[in-house]
């Protein structure tokens, strides 16, 4: 071990007490910790606490209106200027040309009346004339000048007021009276749209969710393969790992053909698959209908069961060597003295394999689980890609669930419910293995020693 | 366990191999067959008597393909760089000092890598949007923290802690800074477990899929998987093409594995087993 304090140099003898050096390593820790707990906090956490918050929005991103998340009624101040003023001045052009100038003009007083209630507002006031510049400059309006929060009352005076001119303005055109009507009916529609009501609904997403068949069926799904492909996965690879526990020529190789395809990207395995499975070319497909496991090639991606079947084989295929290698590293450290102890005593194979084996592997045993579980358990990029959750949803797991809400139907309220509860179930998941490991998870191998 | 491995014990050997690699095979010999052979009943045939290397031209002439080797390329380094050094200072300080919580901090660190991306991806999705680093590299950095940060303090903790006491007690004896000791004790020691950690996380960010799939939606910016996955149209799926490109990213990936498996398999198995 070579280290760069020269040993002829002067040696400083740490004078300082024991107490302060704890204390210094006490700062020390913290600020060296501090950076990637900070990360995580920002990245990881508070977007969860975020998720469960937009759950509570009916928040959409094709809509304007509702591509944020808004608690009160606001107004639009930049699309409102865009129009109120043309509409007064055009009604007024009306009115000079002794159109209908008797309705007009009450129409006229009523809007003026609505733009002094909402001058009323301090903010609104404040940003009128700013906004008004900027349109006249041709400039664009930042976000947070154009929305002005405002009183429900003045919100909901002011839409239906606005919609009733609508009407009238619209059966007043109808009958030819205008000159410019289409133009008038345009921008007096235009204006009973920049209320912004405020999104919040609680938990009615959560409530629709419950009472879904869909949420229940790709939970149920995902639940499913979760189960099979894990319990499938364990029984292999612990198999596995029996067998291949003893010395033998070409460990490496072993290795390395057990690691490629925990390597290999998901999505890639998944389309290899897709082709291996495909309904005229595959050639898995093709062995299992020679071997009689389906009737017909295209059973495998086009029927319920089959679908499910190969997105769990392919998963069992692209783990199983993952799950094999961790207990393997399990087995290996249960020393061999045991087992010749107990052969000597007369126990048998398998005696050995339950008194033995199985109470030595079960940290790792639970540990390999937990993380295959929720792994599986938060399955998308394999299914997208095999089978894309169909045929008719038979497939679609609840991270796919979210995933289409949010970026198939830009529904981003409803998705982050469903990804809320995708957080409640892994949560629950991990605590009850959290709860069998007890404490060996966290503290495993910690301290001096 | 001292067994001998019997003639049986090889033959099984092969055969597991054998279905493990299958896939792969397949792949390899799909991809230097001729688009005729691709269908109908030349499809079962292992072995082409026409081989072509026109699938490995067309991805890379007719799709961009080297485009996306080179974003997944630099979103994988500089998020492996930038994630391995926060975490070794984390932690080496949880695994070398003495401070309070630490058992809390390493709790929170392990529920964070339980997280699902799902959970987190509408609140990421629309903060990048908003910054408008949505099709950027860095908008792909920035989630994969959530993957690699937890991930590599993890793996960083367990190999910090296997380094001697001593080595340190002694350096600061000699009066050596902590800041010295640091690089100058501890790290030489570490590297094979940061580069393990690099290794690791290199790969998680590589085959990361749903960010990646949401956030950089533009050809430009998009990253192996995804724009592998979506070489499939509408209609036809182009499997010359595809099996030609899953061997462009796996043979690399095997001569990888070759070289670091050793490395590999302990930074994969060092958190669950105890020793």
């Amino acid at each position: 071990m070579q280290t760069d304090i020269d040993p002829k140099g002067p040696i400083k003898v740490d004078k300082q007490p024991k107490k302060k050096k704890k204390k210094n390593d006490t700062v020390v820790g913290y600020l060296l910790v501090a950076p990637a707990l900070i990360l995580i906090l920002a990245i990881s956490i508070w977007p969860v606490f975020q998720s469960f918050y937009f759950s509570l929005f009916d928040l959409r991103l094709n809509e304007p209106t509702k591509s944020e998340v808004h608690l009160n009624y606001q107004i639009d101040l930049d699309r409102y200027l865009q129009n109120y003023p043309f509409l007064v001045g055009a009604i007024n052009s009306e009115i000079d040309s002794g159109n209908s100038s008797e309705e007009l003009t009450e129409m006229k007083v009523t809007l003026e009346e609505l733009d002094e209630s909402i001058r009323e507002n301090p903010k609104a006031e404040e940003n009128y004339d700013v906004i008004n510049e900027k349109l006249d400059s041709f400039e664009n309006v930042p976000d947070d000048m154009k929305y002005v929060e405002i009183d429900e009352n003045v919100a909901k005076d002011f839409t239906s007021s606005v919609k009733a001119i609508n009407d009238d303005l619209i059966t007043i055109n109808e009958n030819g009276e205008l000159e410019k009507g289409d133009k008038i009916v345009g921008l007096s529609s235009a204006l009973t749209e920049i209320v912004v009501e405020p999104n919040f609904i609680g938990f009615k997403h959560y409530k629709e969710n419950l009472t879904d068949q869909r949420m229940w069926k790709s939970l149920w799904n995902t639940t499913v393969f979760t189960f099979i492909s894990v319990l499938a996965e364990l029984i292999l690879g612990l198999a596995i790992a029996l067998l291949i526990n003893k010395a033998f020529l070409g460990r490496g190789l072993i290795r390395a053909s057990i690691l490629i395809p925990w390597a290999i990207p998901t999505a890639v395995a998944a389309l290899m698959w897709k082709f291996l499975y495909d309904g005229q070319n595959g050639i898995v497909a093709k062995l299992f209908e020679d071997v009689g496991i389906i009737d017909r090639m295209s059973m495998l991606l086009t029927t319920d069961t089959g679908a499910m079947f190969s997105v769990i084989f392919a998963d069992v295929w692209k783990t199983t060597p993952y799950m094999a290698l961790l207990l393997l590293a399990g087995l290996q450290t249960i020393p061999s003295s045991l087992y010749e102890a107990a052969s000597i005593d007369g126990a048998n194979k398998w005696k050995q394999f339950v008194t033995i084996t199985l109470p030595l592997l079960k940290t790792s045993l639970l540990v390999a689980l937990l993380f295959r579980t929720l792994d599986a358990f938060r399955v998308f990029d394999l299914i997208f890609v095999l089978t894309g959750g169909g045929p008719a949803n038979s497939t679609e797991t609840i991270s796919m669930l979210a995933y289409t809400l949010m970026f198939g139907q830009t529904n981003f309220g409803e998705g982050s419910a469903i990804s809320v509860v995708v957080f409640i179930c892994v949560a629950i998941i991990s605590g009850i293995f959290i709860k069998l490991l007890g404490a060996e998870l966290i503290n495993d191998g910690s301290g001096k020693k | 366990m001292n067994k001998k491995a019997g003639p049986m014990f090889y033959v099984f050997l092969v055969v597991f191999v054998f279905i493990v690699m299958f896939p792969f095979l397949w792949m390899l010999a799909s991809s230097i067959k001729p688009l005729s052979e691709l269908f109908g009943d030349k499809a079962f045939n292992p072995f082409t008597n026409n081989p072509t290397l026109k699938n490995y031209v067309s991805v890379f002439v007719d799709y961009p393909f080297m485009r996306y080797l080179w974003n997944s390329t630099v979103v994988a380094t500089i998020t492996t760089v930038y994630t391995v050094l926060v975490a070794s200072f984390a932690a080496y300080s949880i695994a070398r000092l003495n401070f309070k919580g630490k058992p809390i901090i390493l709790g929170v660190v392990l529920s964070v890598s339980m997280f699902p991306q799902v959970a987190t991806i509408s609140p990421i999705y629309i903060f990048l949007k908003n910054l408008g680093l949505t099709n950027s590299y860095l908008g792909l950095i920035i989630p994969y923290t959530t993957i690699t940060l937890p991930l590599s303090i993890w793996l960083l903790v367990t190999f910090f802690r296997k380094i001697p006491f001593d080595l340190e007690e002694a350096a600061r004896i000699d009066g050596a800074s902590l800041w010295q000791t640091y690089w100058k004790v501890i790290m030489p020691l570490a590297v094979p477990g940061i580069f393990t950690t690099a290794i690791l996380v290199f790969i998680a960010a590589w085959n990361e899929f749903l960010f990646a799939l949401t956030i950089n939606t533009a050809d430009k910016f998009k990253t192996v998987p995804v724009g592998i996955a979506l070489f499939q149209g509408q209609y036809t799926i182009p499997w010359g093409e595809i099996s030609a490109a899953t061997v462009v990213v796996t043979v690399p990936l095997v001569i990888m594995v070759l070289i670091f498996q050793r490395r590999i398999v302990s930074g994969l198995t060092s958190g669950s087993v105890k020793e």
